[in-house]
């Protein structure tokens, strides 16, 4: 697979370097490094990463960045959100002034406290969205269960759980137009509402243990036992690729650890 | 742990967590809205949701794991579906699985009243708690804001989490899909046939 890589332009292979790259080898990069980023508390680390991780996301990937924007929005509206509640309610209140608002004086140390918690959201988000933009849903199952050895019992139904959600999509439409054809789901006011969701909830779930039960028996019948395995169908191969990545992901967080820290 | 579990019970409890991925997600995105307002305190009062998925298996199957699993495989399933929380969803879907599981593991497995669920529901609000605070830097902040989190998230783990699952599972109980599984054993008085 990786020969016919090299038939094609240049710029197209590593375009392809995330979508590529092995899922559980970019987990266990983007979740170390949110724990690694959990651990700071200068603004600067959080930025620096995340202007990394934007270029890593420009330089190995082909997105729709209009997408990404989108999804993205929210983060930052979130972002604002601590920006303004890490200033109002800071537990430091100590140390020089160097703006004062409507009332509140915003002290040297709060500011940064603040920054880099609305930074560290962002950072947090970018790395994520990373994830989300390159990874296909079942290679992630799939290597989920090859490399970090989950048990095919769970991988699998964790991918019929997966495979069930556009029929589940289409039986919550079913419902709603069944109950509004017999006049049902039409009350107003808290209370109903609250009734409202389990009136909708109970039949698709009850729908979905019948369904799970179907699938089991026909599981069982093709002779799935669950038994861990080291031969697969469909491999999710390792290469010298993923170790690259996986190095270029911890030279950017120690980088921006030590700016972050220099600078602060 | 997954020995003594019937493939059955495995994918009655994936798809659960296939649905309540996508609730848990839809209510990110609402929660999110309300906290570019209101602060990372607009999530504790609805908290509680995201709980429940951990309740209703462990109700219905009434097995070692049911919690933890559930809740696990909601988050990864989140993670399949895409969003800008990612990966590290699967790691809160594990603690806050752990606090529930933690109060079904002291009961032996044996009691799923209604104070118990509710309990199980404030344990992964507490674990979760411990979890955001280290990762969201909750230290910055005044710590009587936090402790108002942190009383808004438990009471709206064991309301919404524990009575809220328990009301679902009760309704699916009474549907009759349920026939087959540890809740309609013990309901009938004849357990673990």
């Amino acid at each position: 697979m990786r020969i016919t890589w090299y038939h094609r332009k240049e710029r197209l292979i590593v375009q392809r370097i995330l979508h590529d790259m092995n899922p559980a080898v970019k987990l266990a990069a983007v979740t170390g490094s949110v724990l690694v980023l959990a651990l700071f508390f200068n603004p600067w680390t959080p930025l620096f990463f995340f202007i990394g991780t934007l270029m890593i996301q420009a330089c190995f990937s082909r997105i729709s960045w209009k997408r990404y924007v989108f999804f993205m929005l929210p983060f930052v509206i979130t972002a604002a959100g601590y920006l303004w509640t890490t200033v109002v309610f800071a537990a430091e209140t100590e140390g020089p002034v160097i703006w004062s608002w409507a009332g509140f004086d915003v002290t040297a140390e709060q500011w940064s406290r603040a920054l880099s918690l609305a930074f560290r959201v962002l950072a947090f988000s970018s790395v994520s969205l990373l994830f989300a933009f390159t990874t296909d849903p079942v290679k992630f199952a799939l290597s989920l269960m090859q490399q970090l050895k989950l048990s095919p019992k769970l991988a699998y139904s964790m991918l019929v759980g997966y495979q069930f959600l556009p029929l589940l999509r289409e039986e919550f439409t079913h419902i709603r137009q069944a109950q509004r054809l017999r006049g049902a789901g039409t009350e107003t006011g808290l209370l109903h509402r609250v009734r409202n969701i389990r009136r909708v909830l109970l039949p698709m779930l009850s729908g979905a243990v019948r369904k799970a039960e179907r699938t089991a028996f026909a599981m069982e019948a093709r002779g799935f036992t669950g038994e861990p395995r080291t031969v697969f169908f469909e491999p999710v191969p390792l290469t010298r690729i993923d170790a690259a990545m996986g190095m270029l992901f911890a030279a950017l967080l120690l980088l921006s650890s030590i700016c972050g820290v220099a600078l602060a | 742990m997954l020995k003594s579990w019937k493939l059955k019970e495995i994918i009655l409890m994936s798809v659960f967590a296939a649905v309540f991925g996508v609730v848990y997600l839809l209510f990110v995105h609402i929660g999110n809205i309300w906290a570019g307002f209101i602060g990372p305190i607009a999530y504790e009062w609805i908290f509680g949701i995201w709980f429940i998925v951990s309740i209703l298996c462990a109700y219905i199957i009434r097995k070692p794991g049911a919690a933890l699993l559930s809740e696990t495989m909601a988050a990864a399933v989140e993670v399949m579906l895409g969003n800008a929380i990612g990966p590290r969803l699967i790691l809160s879907g594990i603690v806050q699985g752990l606090g529930a599981e933690a109060v079904f593991a002291a009961t032996g497995y044996k009691r799923y009243q209604a104070w118990v669920l509710m309990l199980a529901g404030a344990g992964s609000a507490v674990f979760s708690f411990g979890y955001g605070y280290l990762l969201s830097g909750y230290a910055a902040l005044d710590p009587s804001f936090v402790a108002l989190m942190f009383i808004l998230r438990v009471l709206s783990g064991a309301l919404i989490a524990g009575l809220g699952g328990k009301y679902l599972a009760d309704g699916l109980l009474l549907s009759g899909s349920l026939r087959g599984y540890a809740i309609s054993h013990n309901k009938k008085g004849d357990a673990h046939v």
